[in-house]
């Protein structure tokens, strides 16, 4: 993959980041919104917006850690498993255990993070693949899900819950605020911190960062931990946007997710990726959902745009990075 | 030695997943209180006392009485032969009222924050009316409330919500009714004593877990004999389906006589798997399916009775419903309503509109059904 | 334990053969252990009638996991594969209900299948797009496309003549069985001895040097890429004719099981590594597994988790079986 050019490097040479993938896909998607809003005047409008913020805060909060993964050339496909787990043992901790609901979130919260760890642990100590490890623990953490709550739903938590999932913070939903300090705190680590360096260059060359001295087995437990973490969270919030836990939640997460990564830009071979890329493809994938939805397209047909976009998409950035000659 | 260690870890498992025996009672997973109907039908079953309506309302719905309403249905997925039939109801529904305009959309999967999504997505694209079956009654309720205050009319049909999240809910079948369809048909063609095993989609999905909890409890009270076996999963897949049957002929033999189809994917796949065993005759099929799958297994006996309503009849009532509603014909506290070519139906429930019985398809009626 | 390590020391290319074979050797003996297992607790678990219909059930994973193998060991992935099986199917039950000639119906799923998978390799190849991000695509095109088409209606009244997979050969063996065993054998041999066959390895070990060596690497990717259409489509006139109902949607999680039966037959993601032997056995023990645990009375809401366990500790058991070889 020596044709895609290091993200320092594109950083630096000033004129060429107009060319960067992200900044593409940025200007097709306020192209699109344009467009969409020309068709139909209830599509930019704040109160739309924001509510897409909100229905697609669950996807975007695992999609940060799956940035990270995914620079290092590995993948997390569980991460629709742990939803699932994390929902049902919210529910069950909450209601079975009789914790106190914070105690039941925190719990929850450990609970994704040790699905997270257990699968970094399989891939930095036992060596399994992350496609392998975590196709496995897919299957795993969603029969756990299912076995634990044995098809039971859990209800009827306090007000104070959903406030996390229905209500508003300052005029802007309240999760999306989750979101928000999630994408600058993800955005800063990756690219300030040296944290951030040692993914991509683990993407880059595994071994030569190993031979560098990097801790490549701690950087990666601690990005498949962080996964599991989210993806708890993300439960707690989807919990307290949709009132009630089933085993079936988060089904399919994980391709969303994927999708949603890769449309941003970051390479699925690894080294190349940022946070402003998957924030720009979570934008894009929801708002053209949206708007293809209020201007008269059905499901179907929806779903066979995202596709053709996706595919579209990631053509036009790869054929621009090669015009450009690198 | 590794492998031996596999192979040992293997079979603790097993173990350990054997000692969680299977379920003694089933309840529809929602804690719900079941409801069984008298055994005989000629038995009056003690009508239960008139509910006062609990549905919602809407706040501030502009009056539309008579003028023309654009509806919009999200069923629980778009890309399937049930759905399909209700939004044929809905359409021939909206010919016949002629100033109604209905859409169907919806997810592509059975996934209930995509049907959120779209639910939402329609309420900010103005419409008049939802119509909906839910993927799940207590996480599309939100949504639906949502709708109610933005003066949205709200009616469900097939899979219902909490009730004050909606205004009415048309109501294919009661479930102790398909339930009691259901065993008296198994009781009658295994026998009263005899075991059976049943093919579901999922433990989850709301109507199979209600129909199976209501099953039990109609098994327990009025053919206390009848064995209960084992509930398998399929999904809503044909071949997952046809290789669980197959799986439960093959598990019990002789012991088996009977299989419940609870889905319309489910049945014909049992009746598949009986036939390729060739016991016909011997295990008895029994389920809710549509017709022209059923035919070729009723018409060469395999399969005496299959049990569903009329999806197109129930597309079209929750039309005729909203229309109701709409009209302000239909009010909190009305008995019965009018739809159409169906007649009078009757509220039951409190804010239930009940489409009828569940409708008996066999060898001398089939034919006549074309969905 | 001495002895054999003595022998993976020997040269290489032995040595690899050896790991290969004893790989597959490792699912063979679950299969037949767990098998026994089943069988010491339920007797009726090893009834002829019984390994027969797992085998037959589920003859076109197994098939459709040789082309995903096949994939995979090129360094690419497959996503849509489930979504162009539910295509597949519908096209072929279409055809038949038309009144189109039985062989018709047959071959064309295969077309298709060729057509459309080697379209997505080129695209993979020659426009150098990740084979995740063509594929993740096209499943929702594939998906959404066939929803808009069909409307999901189900296909039925299909002539008896349509039903490939409920012929017998020799009155013994069931058509599914016979082309799965075909099928795998046929890749097997071809991956291992045809000069095609090899470059597939040498792709996916590293492109790089396979384009030194004079591979053109687009040309095998396009070429593995048919090659895997062309098994997907006879796993999809497997699905399609085994019942008398065509369902016109895409198979739940199809993909995933398949790609699972692949990674699990040692297949590595990697790429450059795994036969499609292990594939198939792998698919059959995915089955087997499966059908155990309804013998075996495990509670059914328990019945996922267990079959995550099992499958994660044959992936474990494999990656440490690996690594001994690799330090001997």
């Amino acid at each position: 993959m020596s044709e895609i050019p290091l993200p320092q490097i594109a950083k630096r040479v000033a004129p060429w980041w107009l060319l960067r993938h992200e900044t593409m896909l940025a200007l097709i998607l306020f192209v699109a919104l344009i467009i969409l809003g020309a068709l139909n005047n209830r599509f930019l409008t704040l109160d739309n917006l924001l509510n897409q913020g909100r229905l697609t805060t669950e996807v975007g909060l695992i999609a940060l850690p799956m940035t990270f993964i995914i620079i290092t050339g590995g993948i997390d496909l569980s991460v629709g498993s742990i939803v699932g787990l994390c929902a049902i043992l919210l529910g069950y901790s909450w209601k079975t255990f009789g914790f106190p609901l914070p105690l039941a979130i925190a719990f929850t919260l450990v609970v994704g993070a040790t699905a997270g760890f257990f699968n970094g642990v399989g891939i930095t100590r036992l060596r399994v693949p992350p496609l392998i490890m975590t196709i496995a623990t897919l299957a795993l953490y969603r029969g756990l899900a299912e076995g634990i709550s044995q098809a039971r739903s859990v209800r009827g938590y306090p007000e104070w819950f959903y406030f996390i999932g229905q209500s508003d913070l300052f005029g802007v939903p309240a999760q999306l605020w989750l979101l928000l300090i999630a994408i600058v705190v993800a955005g800063i680590a990756l690219d300030r911190t040296t944290f951030g360096r040692t993914l991509y260059a683990i993407g880059n060359n595994e071994t030569a960062a190993r031979f560098s001295g990097l801790p490549v087995d701690r950087a990666k437990l601690i990005i498949y931990t962080l996964s599991g973490l989210m993806a708890g969270l993300s439960a707690v919030v989807l919990v307290s946007r949709v009132t009630t836990t089933r085993s079936d939640m988060g089904i399919g997460y994980e391709l969303d997710v994927i999708a949603t990564v890769v449309l941003g830009g970051t390479s699925i071979f690894g080294g190349v990726g940022t946070i402003w890329g998957t924030v720009v493809g979570l934008a894009m994938i929801q708002l053209l959902k949206n708007g293809l939805a209020l201007t008269g397209v059905k499901g179907d047909a929806t779903i066979v745009v995202i596709g053709t976009v996706l595919i579209l998409s990631t053509l036009v950035a790869s054929l621009l990075q090669r015009r450009r000659g690198v | 030695m590794k492998l031996g260690l596999a192979i040992a870890l293997m079979s603790a498992t097993l173990l350990a997943g054997t000692a969680y025996a299977a379920e003694k009672r089933w309840d529809g997973a929602d804690d719900l209180p079941v409801n069984p109907l008298a055994c005989s039908a000629g038995e009056a079953s003690a009508a239960p006392a008139a509910k006062p309506y609990d549905g919602g309302q809407p706040t501030n719905a502009p009056d539309k009485a008579g003028k023309p309403i654009s509806l919009v249905d999200v069923p629980k997925l778009i890309g399937i032969g049930y759905f399909n039939a209700t939004t044929k109801g809905m359409q021939d529904a909206a010919k016949a009222l002629g100033n109604v305009a209905a859409k169907t959309d919806g997810p592509t999967e059975a996934k209930i924050d995509e049907q959120i999504k779209f639910i939402d997505n329609y309420i900010t694209s103005g419409v008049d009316g939802i119509l909906f079956a839910a993927n799940d009654p207590v996480a599309i309720a939100p949504v639906l409330k949502k709708a109610l205050s933005k003066g949205i009319h709200v009616v469900g049909y097939d899979a219902n919500s909490t009730p004050n999240a909606r205004e009415w809910f048309v109501n294919q079948a009661e479930f102790n009714g398909i339930a009691k369809a259901m065993i008296d048909s198994m009781a009658n063609e295994a026998g009263e004593d005899k075991s059976f095993a049943i093919v579901t989609s999922t433990f989850t999905t709301p109507n199979q877990a209600r129909w199976i909890a209501e099953m039990w409890a109609y098994a327990q009270k009025c053919h206390p004999k009848l064995k209960w076996l084992e509930t398998v999963e399929a999904q809503e897949d044909n071949n997952l389906s046809f290789n669980q049957a197959t799986t439960l002929i093959n598990k019990y033999g002789d012991k088996l006589s009977g299989l419940f189809g609870m889905t319309s994917v489910a049945t014909p796949a049992s009746a598949e798997a009986v036939t390729k065993a060739k016991l016909c005759g011997k295990v008895a099929v029994v389920g809710l399916a549509t017709p022209n799958a059923m035919k070729p297994y009723v018409n060469a006996d395999c399969v005496k009775s299959v049990v569903l309503w009329n999806p197109v009849d129930l597309g079209y009532a929750a039309t005729y419903v909203m229309r109701a509603v709409v009209d302000g014909k239909l009010k909190p506290g009305a008995t019965s309503v009018e739809a159409g070519k169906l007649g009078k139906l009757n509220v039951v429930n409190g804010s239930e509109i009940l489409l009828g019985a569940p409708f008996i398809f066999t060898k001398q009626n089939i034919k006549d059904f074309d969905f | 334990m001495t002895a054999t390590t003595l022998i993976h020391a020997e040269a290489s290319p032995r040595r690899l053969l050896k790991a290969l074979a004893s790989q597959e050797a490792l699912l063979a003996i679950a299969v037949i252990g767990l098998a026994i297992i089943v069988g010491l607790y339920n007797p009726r678990f090893l009834a002829m009638r019984n390994l027969s219909d797992v085998l037959l059930g589920n003859a076109y994973i197994a098939v459709a996991a040789v082309g995903m193998s096949m994939v995979i060991i090129s360094g690419n992935i497959d996503i849509s594969v489930g979504s162009l099986i539910g295509v597949l199917a519908t096209v072929s039950g279409t055809l038949a209900v038309e009144g189109a000639p039985i062989i018709v119906t047959w071959l064309a799923p295969l077309v298709v299948g060729i057509l459309v998978m080697a379209f997505q390799g080129a695209i993979i190849a020659y426009l150098r797009i990740p084979a995740i991000v063509v594929t993740l695509g096209m499943l929702s095109i594939l998906k959404g496309g066939l929803i808009g088409v069909t409307g999901g209606k189900w296909i039925t009244d299909l002539p008896d003549s349509f039903h490939l997979a409920n012929i017998e050969l020799f009155d013994a063996v069931p058509m599914p069985v016979f082309l799965m065993i075909v099928a795998t054998i046929f890749a097997a041999w071809w991956m291992r001895y045809s000069a095609p066959g090899r470059t597939i390895y040498a792709v996916g070990g590293n492109a790089e040097a396979a384009r030194l060596c004079g591979i053109s690497p687009p040309r095998a990717t396009v070429m593995v890429f048919a090659l895997h259409g062309f098994f997907a489509g006879v796993a999809a006139l497997l699905y399609a004719t085994q019942l008398r109902v065509i369902q016109s949607t895409v198979p739940p999680n199809l993909e995933l099981t398949i790609i699972t039966a692949s990674v699990v037959g040692g297949v590595s993601i990697l790429g450059g590594v795994g036969t499609v032997i292990g594939s198939t056995l792998a698919a059959i023990l995915i089955a087997e597994i499966a059908s155990a645990l309804v013998f075996t009375d495990v509670s059914p809401y328990w019945i996922r988790a267990v079959q995550g366990v099992l499958i994660l500790i044959t992936v474990i058991a494999d990656i440490l079986r690996r690594r001994r070889m690799a330090r001997a």
